[in-house]
């Protein structure tokens, strides 16, 4: 009976070839654990140049830069080139001193923090694509797309979609798509846009790449080329036991978990409660121009953000930073919830046009906490007064005024019941979308020719001769006289002789006389 | 062939049959009379030149303006002289809530062209029915840029300006002079008298005098 039990498990062991000596292993159910991951299609985005590009996508200025490792050491060596660098004949690889002597160059530090930030921040835009986004560190995330697939149009349209993506953010990325992430991650390091959807593909599809692309520590790399092992293939075919004693019992987990055979957890990306990204610009900028590219770059990112939160946001803090540390903060507001990038953007060029920048900027920040969650729906109001296209029209009417004239800028009035003239009226911000209702009048309506049509912001001292005030000439007064006094109670006391004056030249005032003292005679209207 | 014949040829337009422009009534039926079309234009550049202060440059415009706020129109006015009395426009109907005043003073530090860029503005904004605007000398093709701007948004455009600019071009549809109607002080009611200096679809010259 064991005999009859132990057949088909030996038959499946010898097809297996090196599992054959494990006896355990073949009792786990090696079947039943592929299938718990059948479901997942993984997509692995490989940046090649990211600790380049985290340094010098915040400008556009076509310059070669190049990135070492420490420009102090004379013996640099290049570790990565831009595209304008590459052009003139410079490789990763050669050392600093050589490339000088070709071209001129831009040098960059290496800075593993930023680089380990930007890749936060690439996991944080993406999440609008999927739920499931997790970091591959240094240079690498991988998304979960089975789900999102239908959602974008296939492969073609996703992959599409997060290369021109990242591309606005300042990046350039490699995809491959497999069943684990692991073998994505493989793929998309060595043979870029490869798309495998079943886990059986997996093991004529891997097989041929070279062992380098799993990224072994150099003792392990050194033992398996000694062994003659060049591709994954090779490897996969040596007896297990004795890989795992050779070198370690890691490799073999790393092989399970590459084909399937073991779940390959990640930590899921969790969204941050706010947007904060900055962008370290390659060189000094001293006109708002230079800033622009950078601040796009940042709109990019701040838009996927918010998608990925299904908000909008009505107001984005934005700083400036010189080498010094010393820091500027501005704002742009917004009348209506927006994410949209393109209409931030020309708010943010309008800012950016009014603005003098006091230092040379070496950093710049966006920052953003104000989430507004459901904006999109239409608004409370059942009776509304307007529909929504000229709601619309009118925030970015509003948005666009502020952002290149200031807040201050705008203003709206309103009836404010005084009785003195100064009292009678209010200043007040422009009515915003949703907050627009009528202010009942809380005095009756007068007769027109009551009340003059512009008021002096400051009432204007008139000279007298002969006891007539004197305005462009001497001044005819109306007989009718109108007394308003009160205001004691608030420290704007008012006694006045309110009269309707006209000029030799037919223009018609409204005027006062102090009753308090020297009965000084001022202008405070005009009947225009 | 008489003259009369050849009036009434079809080939033939006559200036004054023509009327362009969509328009809605002054308030004012003695200035309705004189304007082509009977009454303001709904789009484009109207200017105005007020010898002084005081005439009554507002009180022809603000029964049109208030119908414009009421039918919830915005009504924007771009450096104002001084503080549009809010009592005084409530007087007239005039919805407050559809009232903003953009105020680019030069001591906020605003250039001459930002305020031109305001108007503008304004006058593409779509939903906004006149946009009123307080000026002096402006070059010919900012005029033009300011009137192309009024008809993409289907503006009424309201420019108040010293009457030395009188004397120059400009592309506006309608340019009226406003002086003061009796030189009689003594004259109980004042009265205003307006003239086309330009009319577009109607006949220059015409002048109406109005009680105020």
């Amino acid at each position: 009976m064991s005999l009859i039990n132990e057949l088909p498990a030996r038959g499946r062991a010898a097809l297996r070839g090196m599992r054959g000596t494990q006896p355990e292993r073949i009792a786990t159910p090696a079947i039943a654990r592929p299938r718990a991951q059948t479901g997942r299609l993984w997509l692995h985005l490989h940046l090649p140049q990211l600790a380049l590009e985290v340094l010098t996508r915040g400008s556009d200025a076509a310059r070669a830069c190049v990135l070492v490792d420490g420009t102090s050491s004379r013996r640099a060596r290049i570790l990565l080139t831009n595209s304008r660098a590459a052009a003139l004949g410079i490789r990763a690889g050669m050392p600093l001193a050589a490339a000088h002597a070709m071209a001129e160059l831009t040098v960059i530090e290496r800075q593993a923090h930023a680089e380990r930030q930007a890749l936060e921040q690439i996991c944080q835009w993406a999440v609008q694509f999927t739920p499931v986004v997790s970091a591959v560190p240094p240079d690498g995330l991988v998304l979960e797309i089975r789900g999102s697939l239908r959602l974008f149009g296939g492969v073609p349209g996703l992959s599409q979609r997060l290369r021109q993506g990242l591309r606005e953010l300042g990046y350039r990325a490699d995809y491959a798509i497999a069943p684990t992430p692991l073998a994505a991650a493989l793929l998309a390091r060595s043979e870029p846009r490869t798309v495998l959807h079943e886990l059986h593909q997996l093991s004529s599809g891997l097989a041929h790449l070279p062992l380098t692309a799993l990224r072994l520590d150099a003792a392990a790399q050194a033992a398996l080329a000694q062994l003659g092992v060049r591709q994954l293939g090779d490897c996969r075919r040596l007896p297990r036991a004795g890989l795992a004693r050779r070198l370690s019992p890691a490799l073999l987990d790393l092989f399970d978990r590459l084909f399937g055979q073991v779940a390959d957890c990640r930590p899921v990306f969790e969204l941050p409660r706010q947007f904060d990204a900055e962008i370290d610009l390659p060189w000094e900028v001293d006109n708002t121009r230079g800033l622009l590219c950078a601040a796009e770059r940042l709109l990019h990112e701040l838009q996927g953000y918010l998608v990925a939160n299904s908000a909008m946001t009505r107001c984005l803090h934005w700083h400036l930073i010189d080498r010094q540390g010393a820091r500027e903060d501005f704002q742009l507001g917004l009348m209506r919830p927006g994410r949209d990038c393109r209409q931030l953007l020309l708010l943010m060029r309008e800012t950016l046009a009014r603005k003098r920048l006091g230092m040379p900027v070496c950093r710049i920040g966006l920052h953003v906490d104000d989430l507004v969650f459901g904006a999109s729906l239409p608004p409370q109001d059942l009776f509304a007064h307007r529909p929504q296209e000229g709601d619309e029209a009118y925030a970015g009417f509003i948005d666009r005024l502020r952002a290149r004239c200031g807040d201050e800028a705008l203003r709206g009035l309103r009836l404010d019941g005084g009785h003195r003239p100064e009292y009678a009226f209010r200043w007040q911000r422009p009515a915003a979308v949703d907050e627009r209702q009528r202010i009942a009048p809380t005095v009756a309506r007068g007769s027109r020719a009551q009340r003059p049509l512009w008021l002096l912001e400051r009432p204007l001292r008139l000279d007298t001769q002969d006891e007539r005030p004197w305005f462009d000439g001497p001044l005819r007064l109306c007989p009718e006289r109108e007394r308003i006094q009160g205001g004691w109670w608030d420290g704007g006391q008012v006694d006045r002789d309110y009269f309707r004056a006209t000029t030799s030249r037919g223009g018609r005032l409204w005027v006062y006389r102090e009753l308090r003292g020297p009965g000084q005679w001022y202008l405070h209207g005009f009947f225009d | 062939m008489s003259l009369d014949e050849l009036m009434r040829c079809a080939a033939i337009w006559r200036g004054g049959e023509l009327s362009p422009l969509a328009t809605r009534p002054t308030g004012f039926a003695g200035l309705d009379e004189i304007l082509p079309g009977r009454g303001w234009p709904q789009t484009g550049l109207t200017e105005f030149y007020a010898a002084t202060a005081g005439l009554g440059a507002l009180q022809l415009v603000l029964p049109a303006l208030a119908a414009l706020s009421r039918l919830g129109h915005w009504v924007i006015w771009i450096n104002p002289p001084h503080v549009p009395y809010a009592p005084a426009l409530d007087a007239y109907g005039f919805d407050l809530a559809r009232l903003l005043v953009v105020e680019l003073s030069e001591q906020s530090g605003a250039a001459p062209d930002e305020r031109l860029w305001a108007y503008e503005q304004a006058l593409r904004f779509t939903d906004c029915g006149a946009a009123l605007a307080w000026f002096g000398d402006v070059p010919t093709l900012q005029l033009r840029r300011l009137q192309l701007a009024a008809e993409a948004g289907a503006t009424w455009g309201l420019a108040f300006r010293p009457t030395q600019a009188a004397a120059r071009a400009s592309p506006a549809l309608l340019r009226l002079m406003l002086e003061a109607g009796t030189t009689d002080p003594e004259a109980a009611p004042a009265t205003l008298e307006v003239t086309l200096l330009k009319a577009r679809g109607g006949r220059t010259g015409r002048r109406c005098q109005l009680e105020m």
